[in-house]
């Protein structure tokens, strides 16, 4: 992991989340270094697709604070300008349904990057290469089996040159049969250096790219640690935990 | 996700000719617009006294009818889009204003909101121009088309804003989120990632009611619009024939309902299978 002096690119600060009467977030606090991969685990309902959310400001938080890369996330102004800086990865992949790949990749590199065709265009058909599917430029994501849309997925947001990519349960949509290519993509990535926030319960990936794992329940994050650390916990609500993930 | 395209609907198989598939690409209602004409050419051609006559007399009503419906509904698509947005805004204000404006429209007959349009909106106008000294107000003279295009947009407009408010909600919300996540604004998902998924679930309600604000321009020939109605109730006054003529518009009417119904489905059909 990389020294703690260095100043972090996503600062979250004693964050709470009310759903009317859900606490969902209850004080969540918690830095990402450049370059970090961090892996959060958790049963469901506690809080992790809501942390992710807010990081994006997809969610608004109701008090506490949330700076992306020294952007505070406060003026509508910085939230979209952050939305740009942070790329994110859907459980139910989310492209565009009317769109062909090339334009899901096109679109907002066009209408946000302000990006000419010509260019933006290149930039995806790099991205569809990386992710494995150059040939499927021209398909609809109907057209696509889940693994497949899901890289597509991924390449839209990278289209975005993103500083920060998040992942919320990328591959728990998926057939067992397309996890892998899934997650391939997303450990080139993690390789490449990308800042990432991943909400995954395959613990594969989190072995092989995690630099630390974040054990939330009940809206708080309940233990951090290595992966190697994490695996032998003596915590009892993280053995129990691991215990239903692991089998 | 959603938009899994819907089986083409094949023709019927009543109509079904071995090699004849390229022709069932036709839609075989069109023979009934075909059938209507063919009646209303018989009849002239057969009776040309009264119905010739009706026919000449009542032509400058068919131009006023297709001219007032295409306007009116030209505005009442935008109405609509304004009407819809509003009701599905964050802004309490413009939320209330347009969930009011088509709560009122809604619950009042287009009768009487044509009446009131035409009669009462003048005089308002008038009096608003008296109290402030505008002399092009107080002398403001209503044109009876205007008024009349006026209130049947204001009306069609409340039905359309709930035609585009389900539209909209029916697209999921992850297209919003994936677009807004990519940086787009409010505006801009709206225009490149919702609206044009709306548009082909929009499309054949927004035809019904082009067909619907066909029909009910009739209502307009009781506030000085010389449409076919009218014209058709003028030429009875003077030949006392309430049978031919009735007939004869009502035949009118139905080549340009079937006719507009079948251009409905056909626009429907392209728009479901490119992209
Ligand atoms: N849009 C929402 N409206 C109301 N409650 C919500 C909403 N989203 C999440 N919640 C609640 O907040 C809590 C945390 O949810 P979530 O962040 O989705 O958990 P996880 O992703 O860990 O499964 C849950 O109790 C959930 O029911
Ligand atoms: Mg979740």
């Amino acid at each position: 992991m990389k020294g703690r002096q260095v100043k972090p690119i996503i600062h979250i600060e004693n964050v709470h989340k009310y759903f009317a009467k859900i606490h969902a977030l209850c004080g969540v606090t918690l830095d990402v270094q450049r370059g970090e991969v961090v892996v959060i685990i958790g049963p469901s309902g506690s809080g992790k697709s809501t942390l992710l959310r807010c990081i994006n400001r997809l969610e608004e938080y109701d008090s506490g604070r949330i700076v992306v890369d020294g952007i505070p996330l406060d003026t509508a102004e910085n939230i979209n300008t952050v939305r740009r800086e942070v790329g994110m990865v859907f459980q139910s992949f989310n492209l565009f349904a009317h769109l062909t790949v090339m334009d899901n990749l096109v679109l907002a590199q066009r209408v946000v990057r302000k990006r000419p065709r010509g260019e933006s265009e290149k930039v995806a058909r790099g991205l569809l290469e990386k992710v494995g599917i150059p040939d499927k430029a021209l398909a609809y994501p109907i057209q696509l089996s889940g693994g497949q849309q899901q890289r597509v997925a991924i390449a839209r947001a990278l289209a975005m040159n993103p500083k920060i990519m998040l992942f919320d349960e990328p591959t728990s949509a998926l057939d067992p049969e397309m996890i892998k290519e899934v997650l391939d993509v997303m450990l080139a990535l993690a390789q490449e250096g990308m800042t990432m926030v991943v909400v995954s319960h395959e613990m594969g990936f989190a072995r092989a790219a995690a630099n630390r794992m974040l054990l939330m329940d009940e809206g708080l994050i309940i233990e951090e640690a290595t992966p190697e650390e994490l695996f032998s916990s003596t915590h009892e609500r993280t053995k129990k935990f691991l215990g239903k993930v692991l089998h | 996700m959603e938009g899994q395209p819907k089986p083409r609907p094949s023709g019927s198989k009543i109509f079904y000719i071995p090699g004849g598939e390229t022709l069932l690409r036709i839609d075989p209602w069109w023979g009934l617009v075909a059938l209507v004409i063919g009646l209303i050419i018989l009849l002239i051609a057969v009776s040309p006294d009264p119905f010739w006559n009706i026919t000449r007399f009542v032509r400058d009503g068919i131009v006023i009818t297709i001219f007032i419906t295409i306007t009116a509904f030209l505005f009442t698509l935008v109405a609509g889009m304004l009407g819809g947005l509003g009701r599905l805004s964050q802004n309490w204000f413009v939320h209330g204003v347009a969930t009011l404006y088509v709560e009122i429209v809604r619950g009042i007959p287009l009768l009487v909101q044509l009446l009131a349009w035409y009669f009462a909106f003048p005089v308002i106008v008038q009096q608003i121009g008296q109290w402030l000294h505008i002399s092009a107000l107080a002398e403001y003279q209503a044109n009876a088309i205007f008024t009349a295009i006026m209130g049947l947009v204001v009306c069609y407009g409340a039905y359309m804003s709930e035609i585009y408010r389900a539209g909209i909600q029916s697209i999921p919300k992850g297209q919003t989120e994936a677009a807004r996540s990519l940086g787009m604004t409010h505006f801009q998902s709206l225009r490149y990632v919702i609206l044009p998924q709306a548009v082909r679930v929009i499309l054949p309600p927004v035809g019904n009611e082009f067909v619907a604000l066909l029909k009910d321009s009739s209502l307009v020939s009781v506030v000085a619009v010389a449409d076919l109605t009218r014209r058709g109730r003028e030429f009875m006054a003077v030949h006392f024939n309430p049978i031919e003529v009735w007939a004869m518009v009502a035949l009118l009417y139905l080549v340009l309902t079937l006719f507009s119904a079948r251009l409905v489905a056909w626009v429907e059909r392209r728009t479901r299978f490119e992209r």
